[in-house]
């Protein structure tokens, strides 16, 4: 059985035909062309899927896609503003915190929910934004600098819609 | 072919579970049950998502605090409510040692009790707290101690056409403490956690709650370890002697996060901190 799922993506309405067990990440990635969000463990546990829906961070592959109807979800392609990235991933960039880059719109979308929710955090809180998106290059600590450098910038307002 | 609906309503909700149970799932959260319904240890013929049911609410009634089976850990470790009548829920839902913030903005206080892991990091402070849990169905309502819920790994009261509406928690006096202990300080299921709830006397225990979670079947209270605190001194010595009688009355296994000697003598330690924490003793580590 089919049903119709209506929600925004990036600030774009969006209307797809799924079915009850299809996963948000499914309906992006495969049916929507948004590969920002990776399948990783499928399990909820990598957080390389990580999406915003209505401002909070969540694991698309284990949110089933119904349960989004009426919602606005952000993914790492929406966080660009007017032509500019966002300033996490100026700062992903200058600071050489992408190494396979498997992880980094995970990484960007939990730290972009954090500098929504606090301006000014500090390491440790950036740290447990990132506590459940696993970076296999293991390349934290450029993580965390490209964090405290995006919250010093003054575009960092920049983020979701 | 399963089937999907998104009851507006608590008494919608019930309706539908009456009609499609035992055949049916509550989905609220999915963080447990979405890779179950992926790796087919799920099947259900019924889907009811209970997120949009208007179960998500935390509020006041009188002397308890009333939360909606449907409120996330975030909404746990935000509302200023939480902070005030159930500071250590708040805690252990705002610790990053249990989960992420992209899983607690979605998983819900009434799916980590319908769970019924072992290792639930919300039913020990919750234990510690007194909770009730409010469970509905067309037939009627009964409220059930938190401290009777639980059967079982992954079993509990609940009847196929029942629901928990929410969890009530008396506004009880005296300090809370929660400690866990994982495999890893972020985002790991509980070796073993602990929750305890101190009230002091003119110097003296006149209450205790001590939970344990992770080391038994199911979470649970030791009330032989709290008996041991009524009308004593705090004390480093009291709390070591408190935290191995507690851990005598569990049953821990070995599995793959732990093995039982540890999760014993981890436990034990645990306690101790945590009712030195609650009691203000010096020298405690903190969490």
């Amino acid at each position: 059985m089919k049903y119709m799922l209506s929600f925004t993506v990036n600030g774009a309405p969006a209307d797809v035909a799924v079915g009850p067990t299809e996963t948000l990440l499914d309906v992006l990635r495969d049916r929507l062309g948004f590969t920002g969000a990776k399948r990783g463990c499928e399990t909820g546990d990598c957080g390389a899927c990580t999406v915003l829906v209505d401002g909070r961070s969540v694991r698309s592959c284990i949110t089933l896609a119904l349960t989004v109807q009426g919602k606005a979800v952000t993914t790492v392609e929406g966080l660009a503003r007017d032509g500019k990235p966002h300033p996490l991933q100026q700062a992903f960039h200058d600071h050489g915190a992408s190494q396979c880059g498997f992880c980094t719109p995970g990484m960007i979308v939990s730290l972009a929910e954090l500098l929504e929710k606090n301006p000014e955090p500090c390491r440790d809180d950036a740290r447990a934004a990132i506590a459940g998106n696993l970076c296999r290059c293991t390349g934290y600590v450029k993580i965390i600098d490209a964090a405290m450098a995006a919250a010093r910038s003054p575009h960092k307002k920049g983020g979701p819609a | 072919m399963t089937a999907y609906y998104a009851p507006k309503t608590p008494a919608e909700t019930l309706a539908l579970l009456s009609a499609h149970a035992p055949d049916c799932a509550l989905l609220a959260g999915g963080t447990d049950l979405v890779p179950k319904l992926k790796s087919g240890a799920a099947a259900p013929g019924t889907l009811v998502y209970i997120g949009s049911a208007g179960l998500d609410y935390i509020r006041q009634e009188e002397s308890r605090l009333i939360v909606g089976a449907a409120a996330t850990w975030t909404m746990l470790a935000e509302h200023p409510l939480v902070a005030s009548c159930a500071a250590v829920l708040a805690a252990a839902a705002r610790t990053p040692a249990a989960s992420s913030p992209g899983v607690k903005n979605t998983a819900t206080v009434g799916g980590n009790l319908a769970t019924a892991s072992p290792a639930a990091d919300l039913a020990t402070p919750l234990l510690a707290l007194d909770a009730d849990v409010r469970i509905h169905s067309v037939r009627g309502t009964r409220t059930v101690a938190l401290g009777d819920f639980f059967t079982g790994p992954g079993k509990t009261v609940l009847l196929p056409d029942e629901l928990i509406c929410a969890v009530s928690i008396p506004l009880c006096g005296g300090i809370s403490v929660f400690e866990k202990i994982g495999r890893r300080k972020a985002m790991s299921i509980s070796v073993v956690n602990t929750a305890v709830r101190l009230v002091l006397e003119q110097g003296r225990c006149r209450e205790a709650r001590i939970a344990l979670g992770s080391v038994a079947p199911v979470p649970l209270r030791c009330r032989g370890a709290e008996d041991m605190l009524i009308g004593k001194e705090p004390g480093r010595e009291l709390f070591q002697a408190c935290g191995a009688e507690a851990l005598r009355a569990c049953s821990p296994i070995d599995d793959a996060a732990a093995t039982a000697w540890y999760r014993r003598t981890a436990g034990a330690a645990l306690v101790a901190r945590a009712l030195g924490r609650a009691a203000g003793l010096p020298g405690t580590p903190e969490e």
